[in-house]
């Protein structure tokens, strides 16, 4: 097994917030992540799916320290803690962890050539000859499937999934080891979807890279993923490989989410009865004491209003976050699915 | 028996910068009575567009109906008054649109909302409008209606909206219900309660259901026919398990091939995806005599390049507009 590239721990982010209501020179704050620790292996892709506004998003880019909200925790890189960055580690720290957008289009600066585009990061983040850049511009353009007359377009000349290209190759050139592609398909057709898909893992194997894949289309992330990180109200609920998390899911919110997605499997359709959950997430202003899924888990005990539950395995690899999971590994949501 | 809607041969024509393009190209389909069907393929093929001529809603000066004939209860609506077609909006076809936020007015609650279209189409007093405005925000499974029923839109979570909308749309208890991509901005958690909803709804009322979407899934789950739609022409229909087991258009079949679906016992196995090389044509590039798909299809042969291929019938039940859909 390849050892670990990225270790995360105890990050968390907090934005500031002005409410209606509190009083003068009160400031609350929204934790958007809290306190959440991972680690993720040499060349393997850690997924990282949930609830929309569950912080997948805020997460993954307190790493890259581009969140514009208060962070703290340790982020090692290879060894080295790439959290206190200053302005020089900074640098190369960004040359390390680069970036793919969801949005194809507004990621883009429309006044500059593709060219440049792809070479931004190579100007702002080293010291590279003019020439030098140049060819790995060019070689860049033939990785990602662009032609070498493309380079001179602007982005507008563009269609949704060769822009999405130009971002690849963005984040390519400064041959960084960690990318962190936050929802790069969800605006593609799924024509084109599959042909960037390919393309990034065809990418994976050949530079060795380590992703950060977060997407809320399970079908895409069960394709992509080594593992799984399964967040709920700023919180990892549920970390396990890819085989253990879609075929044997522990916690009761995981077991929703798989549960909830439309197959064109009969066999998915008709076996896996769905766990339907009412309600919406909590108030993130206003979070319960205990476990945060308690208003909506369908097999809540009593004392999970008051007691948090800690992520763990019990021993095992399979990482939750919930009281009624031991080291059994069996889904607290066996009960109910039998029961109906 | 008379189906309820009956589209026959309907062409719509879109004036562009470039000229006059059929967005819809000589496009029949009929939909029985509680019977529920999708339209899908990728953006722009024109699934919307289809929706907004049923609706009588074409883009004002921009679209109209070229020719064809939109037979809705045997009456044509593409000859309707506007009063008339008014009329049917309200009470007989609703359609709720993809985006919940900017098709709520934010300056009335949500009870406002409903009970107003609830006075204006079903003619209900004011005391009476509000009663069966909680009513339904009940049905539609809103918690505390009671109190939602004076949130404004923003006091609301997404699904909630999308909820609310399907209130308001069912208020006048229509005969067919269109929903254009109505769970595209939500979570599958939350999608799922609203596939829920309408299956259920449809089941207690009877009401037939046009859904559009881009997700096979999707489809697999709500319709029992589907309808596939490539740059404006319809390329393959038939009964959903059938195709989706069968597909006899190489552009269904791409479709379906490219997209990871998840699957109920995952192997270490995973094999590249199937690619559709390509993109859907613009609009200025419809309407012409050939297959549209011949460019990105891997079964193209000369045959496709210069002539339109007609539509087919295959097995009894499935459509398919392909020369080579035999051999698919
Ligand atoms: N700049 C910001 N200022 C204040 N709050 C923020 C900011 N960015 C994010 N948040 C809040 O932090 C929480 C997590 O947001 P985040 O964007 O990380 O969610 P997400 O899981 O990526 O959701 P989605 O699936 O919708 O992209 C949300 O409640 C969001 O409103
Ligand atoms: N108001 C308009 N003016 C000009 N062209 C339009 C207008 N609305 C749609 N079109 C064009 O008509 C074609 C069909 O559009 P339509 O909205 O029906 O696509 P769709 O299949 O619903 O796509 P999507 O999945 O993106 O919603 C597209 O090429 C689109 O650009
Ligand atoms: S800790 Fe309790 S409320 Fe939370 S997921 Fe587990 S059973 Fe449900
Ligand atoms: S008609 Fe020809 S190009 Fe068109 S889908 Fe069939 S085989 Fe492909
Ligand atoms: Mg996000
Ligand atoms: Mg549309």
């Amino acid at each position: 097994m390849m050892p670990e590239l990225l270790d995360v721990r105890n990050l968390s982010v907090r934005f500031p917030v002005g409410r209606k209501g509190t009083g003068w020179g009160q400031t609350s704050y929204l934790t958007a992540v809290d306190d959440i620790s991972f680690t993720v292996r040499k060349g393997e892709t850690l997924a990282i799916v949930g609830e929309s506004g569950s912080g997948k998003t805020t997460a993954a880019l307190a790493i890259a320290q581009l969140v514009a909200g208060e962070t703290s925790g340790e982020v090692v890189l290879d060894g080295q803690d790439i959290m206190p960055a200053g302005r020089d580690q900074l640098r190369a720290m960004r040359r390390k962890v680069q970036v793919i957008f969801q949005d194809p289009y507004s990621s883009l600066n429309p006044r500059k050539r593709a060219e440049e585009i792809v070479r931004e990061p190579l100007d702002n983040l080293t010291n590279k000859p003019a020439r030098e850049k140049r060819e790995i511009v060019d070689r860049l353009f033939q990785a990602v499937g662009l032609r070498p007359e493309q380079k001179r377009l602007f982005p507008h000349q563009f269609s949704g999934g060769q822009r999405q290209r130009i971002g690849i190759a963005r984040a390519l050139s400064t041959q960084p080891e960690v990318i962190i592609c936050d929802e790069p398909v969800s605006a593609l057709d799924v024509a084109v979807q599959a042909q960037i898909l390919n393309l990034l893992r065809r990418l994976q194997s050949e530079f060795g890279l380590t992703y950060i894949f977060i997407s809320h289309d399970l079908g895409v992330v069960q394709h992509m993923c080594d593992s799984v990180a399964v967040m709920y109200m700023g919180k990892i609920v549920e970390h396990a490989d890819r085989l253990a998390l879609f075929n044997n899911p522990q916690h009761p919110y995981t077991a929703a989410l798989l549960s909830a997605v439309p197959s064109i499997d009969p066999t998915l359709r008709d076996h896996s009865k769905r766990i339907l959950i009412p309600g919406d997430p909590p108030d993130p202003l206003n979070l319960p004491a205990g476990c945060r899924f308690v208003s909506r888990c369908p097999v809540a005990q009593l004392h999970c209003r008051e007691l948090v539950p800690e992520l763990t395995g019990n021993g095992t690899e399979h990482l939750t976050a919930c009281h009624l999971v031991d080291a059994d590994l069996v889904s607290p949501m066996q009960a109910v699915r039998e029961a109906e | 028996m008379e189906p309820l809607l009956k589209v026959e041969n309907l062409r719509i024509e879109l004036k562009t910068r470039a000229g006059v393009a059929p967005v819809i190209d000589d496009l029949s389909f009929e939909l029985g009575q509680g019977e529920s069907i999708s339209f899908v393929g990728e953006s722009g093929c024109g699934k919307s567009m289809t929706a907004l001529a049923i609706m009588g809603l074409l883009p004002e000066g921009i679209g109209r109906v070229a020719s064809g004939r939109i037979l809705f209860g045997g009456e044509d609506l593409t000859a309707a008054s506007d009063r008339r077609l008014r009329d049917i909006r309200g009470n007989e076809i609703s359609m709720i649109f993809q985006e919940p936020m900017t098709s709520l007015n934010p300056v009335y609650t949500v009870g406002e909302q409903i009970a107003e279209v609830l006075r204006a189409h079903q003619g209900l007093g004011q005391r009476a409008a509000w009663t069966m405005a909680a009513e339904l925000l009940d049905a539609v499974r809103i918690p505390n209606p009671g109190r939602r029923i004076d949130d404004y839109p923003f006091q609301m979570s997404g699904g909630q909206r999308q909820r609310v909308m399907i209130a308001i749309a069912l208020a006048c208890k229509p005969k067919i219900l269109i929903a254009d991509e109505p769970t595209t901005a939500l979570d599958v958690t939350v999608q799922a309660q609203i596939f829920d909803l309408l299956r259920d709804l449809r089941a207690q009322t009877g009401t037939s259901i046009i859904m559009i979407t881009h997700d096979m899934g999707a489809v697999a789950e709500m319709a029992e026919r589907m309808i596939v739609m490539y740059a404006g022409r319809k390329v393959e229909e038939g009964p959903v398990a059938d195709v989706i087991a069968h597909a006899r258009h190489p552009y269904t079949h791409g479709l379906i091939s490219c997209v990871p679906h998840i699957v109920a016992n995952l192997t270490e196995e995973r094999e590249e995806l199937t690619e559709v090389p390509g993109i859907v044509p613009g609009l200025g590039e419809f309407g012409q005599d050939m297959c549209l798909f011949s460019a990105r299809c891997p079964r193209v042969t000369e045959k496709c390049r210069s002539a339109r291929p007609p539509e087919a019938m295959l097995g009894g039940s499935q459509v398919s507009a392909c020369w080579h859909a035999e051999e698919v």
